[in-house]
């Protein structure tokens, strides 16, 4: 999971507590996902999910002293894009990890733009 | 819960879970063979269980976890 230029796909982590997070992404014109109709591509969604899991991770390093691990998509289970997001969109996304066993560990995220439901999905990451 | 009531839950449980006939399982198979899991899966078998049974099961356990005679054993003796 890069989280470098030109993927980019979140901006913020409103908080990180025990096994929930939250974090934001404002969907920009330059946006990598950005297709002509100036919706964003679900594959970014889940990039952004995936993106959200692994700050989250990271912030967990951080917060624990350790180095910042590097993050990886492992499976990608039960995703549902509801609506493509627009550009000026701000999304805000809940990551909650669950169980964990030799670096890989399962998560649920589900994006939302305000009230409306965008996508959710089940993943795996692997840390290392 | 019994270990008879143990086993009742977790065999239909896991042959829905990962698609296999509730017939390949058996006390003395091997988990990973029968279930057919990669360091991908095996963390499903943890999530479903922890789920189900309350029962939190640490990476460090797992290589003890190998049959499931092993599995409905290590359930009933870490059930609250």
């Amino acid at each position: 999971m890069p989280q470098r230029d030109p993927i980019v796909m979140v901006d913020k982590i409103y908080d990180a507590e025990g096994d929930t997070a939250h974090t934001g992404l404002t969907v920009k014109a330059q946006n990598y996902f950005i297709e002509e109709d100036g919706r964003m591509a679900e594959p970014g969604l889940i990039e952004h999910i995936a993106q959200s899991a692994s700050a989250f991770k990271g912030h967990q390093a951080l917060v624990a002293g350790e180095p910042l691990p590097i993050g990886y998509i492992g499976e990608v289970k039960k995703f549902h894009c509801y609506v493509r997001p627009a550009v000026g969109d701000e999304l805000t996304t809940t990551i909650v990890l669950g169980a964990e066993v030799n670096g890989v560990t399962l998560m649920t995220g589900e994006v939302h733009c305000g009230e409306t439901l965008v996508a959710d999905t089940q993943m795996k990451i692997f840390v290392e | 819960m019994t270990k008879e009531e143990i086993i009742e839950k977790v065999n239909p449980l896991l042959a829905e879970e990962f698609e296999v006939e509730e017939s390949e399982i058996t006390p003395d198979a091997v988990i990973k063979d029968a279930l057919e899991l990669d360091s991908l899966s095996l963390v499903d078998l943890v999530a479903v269980i922890e789920h189900t049974f309350k029962v939190k099961i640490p990476a460090a356990d797992l290589p003890t976890v190998k049959t499931f005679e092993d599995l409905y054993n290590y359930i009933e003796s870490h059930q609250a």
